[in-house]
């Protein structure tokens, strides 16, 4: 191009015309040339990126990703490359917790209400459209409703990114992964339920929330999706409109525990009252054995003691033992009557009037 | 003339590249490209290399690159009858890709994966419905893993469709496939709930029954175990009385000895406690000692 260049002869004699023109062809020049310049400049400088911080970048030389695994991922700052067609540089949203979520068989809840924890009202007698509210078929034909949450890492960045895809997106991003993931744990879902009945779904959630993480993980890897399942959050829930029953259900759970405590409480009253007694029963009988044993023993003593006295003379003895005993006697009597004998020796004739009602009154007449 | 040297390097890299841009491209590890000539598809290139490709500028050659990833896709929530009867409601996701792009590129107007996910959408329907009607409702939900077989009817779905876009030639396959959604229609739910209804109040009923009865259970046994507590106290009772019984006729020979004394002895000790409270005594003259009052009065 350079041999276009005019060189024009200082010792020739030109006319103003041609050197105008001349002069119009040097300066034009060199604009293309710093032109060119600029372009070759900005060639070798359009190799820079920068990576933010909620992104990752990979570079393919020729089409192929520079690295693998972890290592083809090119964190944020600043990075250089080759141009088109040599490299390119391919961009994705990352972030660093990775999260799904399934809603496709639960019913509909938006995301503020779920938040909320509103449940939106289902009166009894409202069927379930099919294209509103989602649900699950139990192994028992019931109907229940499914939601999970899982959280996963990206083992195998450049698969995730370079082997799934969502629709007819051309961009690169987690998406495709993300999609497939989710429906994975939908399929996890519907199949757990199918696989359950309604009441282990319902309340053994720990195993039905296992099964479902074992089944995501299975096709996860089955797949071969370049992920890791961390974790795996399972929500069942009854049909809305049949609240009241399982609440019926719950309620007589409560009144059957109940009755059983309010029996076992019973039992151990009766069962204590009756150790109690028969402790009583027992010690009642030890005191009066000993009782009758003691005084018994007393009794052979003192017989022991008097029989010498009472032989050397019965009669005297008894008369001392009797007036002595009457004595005591007649200290502990309350009322004391004396009838005197009438002096023509006749008995007196004595009339009492018994209250039946004070059995402890005791009235002795002497003869 | 340097500065002319400068100016050739540059012109000259600048038409290297240039000379790149037109007769050369490059295919990324997730894409297949078909290069046509003159219209017509010549090449294809699956797998990207160490340097770039070779192509005649336009319009002589064209490349076309397709996205050979795997896409997601799922069709739509459709009834279809099992081969018990039932009315059920069936969605299933796929995943699938280009697996032949020269197949696949003719097919579809400029390789457009939209036109391609309607077909699929088409051959997918219709695998799940025929094989969903292949099989009871049973085999599809059961709580008894030997007789669910869902992940085997989800293969035949994949095996069918997979068939049929074989037969079509039209350079797609399925990576996986599963179900989705399983749904009843509408105005069947009332009945399940209606059903689900009467099991719960089943349920409840069953429940204050059984805890009725084994409270009644309880108690009973309970009042059984404290009979039997008492009674054998009791018995263990009368085993104290009698053993105290058997003490004292071990003692009672020793009032043999003087049986009047003893008489004697057992009646004061009785008169003693019989008159202890709340007892009248009448007594007359003859009573001891009062008998001492005979003589003063009557001397009067």
């Amino acid at each position: 191009m350079s041999n276009e260049q005019p060189t024009p002869q200082p010792t020739t004699p030109v006319d103003s015309g041609s050197q105008a023109l001349a002069e119009a062809l040097r300066s034009s020049f060199s604009i293309v040339k710093f032109v060119m310049l600029a372009l070759f400049v900005v060639f070798l400088f359009s190799g820079f990126f920068t990576v933010g911080p909620q992104e990752k970048a990979i570079k393919l030389r020729f089409g192929k990703p520079v690295g693998e695994g972890e290592q083809a991922l090119l964190g944020s700052g600043a990075h250089w490359a080759w141009p088109y067609p040599i490299d390119e540089v391919i961009r994705i949203p990352i972030t660093e917790i990775q999260e799904v979520r399934a809603r496709a068989n639960w019913f509909l809840q938006s995301s503020l209400q779920e938040a909320r924890g509103e449940i939106p009202p289902a009166p009894m007698g409202t069927p379930l459209n099919p294209a509103i509210d989602g649900y699950a078929l139990t192994g028992d034909g019931n109907i229940v409703h499914v939601k999970a949450t899982l959280r996963y890492r990206i083992e195998d960045p450049v698969r995730c990114v370079f082997q799934f895809t969502v629709g007819t997106n051309e961009t690169y991003s987690l998406a495709g992964i993300s999609n497939a993931v989710q429906n994975m744990l939908e399929n996890a879902l519907v199949h757990t339920a199918a696989s359950f009945k309604m009441d282990d779904a319902l309340f053994d959630k720990i195993a039905f929330q296992d099964a479902v993480q074992r089944r995501v993980s299975k096709l996860v890897q089955d797949h071969k999706l370049g992920l890791v399942v961390d974790q795996c959050v399972v929500e069942t829930r009854q049909p809305r409109q049949l609240d009241d029953a399982f609440k019926r259900v719950t309620d007589a759970g409560q009144r059957n525990r109940m009755a059983i405590t309010e029996a076992n409480t019973y039992r151990n009253q009766v069962l204590s009252r009756a150790d109690a007694d028969a402790a009583a029963a027992v010690d009642a009988a030890q005191t009066e054995k000993t009782f009758m044993v003691d005084r018994l023993t007393t009794d052979v003593a003192s017989f022991r003691k008097l029989l010498p006295a009472y032989q050397s003379n019965p009669a005297l003895f008894k008369q001392l033992r009797l007036i002595e005993t009457m004595g005591r006697v007649f200290t502990n009597v309350q009322d004391k009557m004396y009838l005197p004998t009438t002096p023509d020796g006749k008995a007196t004739e004595l009339r009492l009037l018994l209250n039946r009602e004070l059995p402890k009154q005791k009235t002795e007449t002497a003869p | 003339m340097k500065k002319n040297l400068l100016t050739i390097i540059i012109s000259a890299v600048l038409a290297v590249i240039f000379v790149l841009l037109l007769f050369t491209f490059q295919v990324r590890t997730s894409e297949v490209a078909v290069v046509t000539t003159f219209g017509r598809t010549t090449r294809e290139i699956t797998e990207p290399r160490a340097f770039p490709f070779f192509k005649w500028p336009w319009p002589i050659q064209k490349v076309y690159k397709l996205d050979k990833r795997i896409q997601n896709f799922e069709d739509k929530f459709t009834e279809a009858f099992t081969a018990d009867g039932n009315n059920l409601l069936t969605q299933v996701y796929v995943g699938w890709r280009i697996t032949d792009a020269k197949a696949f590129f003719p097919k579809f107007a400029g390789g457009s994966t939209v036109a391609a996910e309607r077909l699929l959408e088409d051959i997918v329907t219709a695998a799940k419905q025929s094989r969903v009607g292949q099989h009871p409702l049973g085999e599809l939900v059961n709580a008894d893993p030997r007789q669910l077989k869902f992940d085997a009817i989800e293969a035949e779905i994949r095996a069918q469709a997979q068939a049929q876009l074989a037969l079509q030639n039209c350079g797609i396959s399925i990576d996986y496939l599963g179900i989705k959604r399983l749904g009843l229609p509408e105005s069947v739910t009332q009945s399940v709930f209606d059903r689900m209804t009467a099991e719960r109040k089943g349920l409840a009923d069953k429940l204050d029954a059984e805890g009725q009865a084994e409270a009644r259970k309880i108690k009973s046994s309970a009042d059984l175990a404290a009979s039997k507590v008492i009674s054998t106290a009791e018995s263990k009772a009368r085993e104290i009385r009698a053993s105290g019984e058997t003490v004292a006729a071990d003692l009672l020979p020793a009032f043999q000895q003087n049986p009047e004394l003893a008489n004697f002895l057992s009646s004061l000790e009785t008169l003693e406690a019989s008159t202890r409270s709340k007892t009248t005594l009448i007594f007359d003259s003859r009573t001891l000692p009062f008998n001492l009052f005979t003589g003063s009065v009557t001397n009067k």
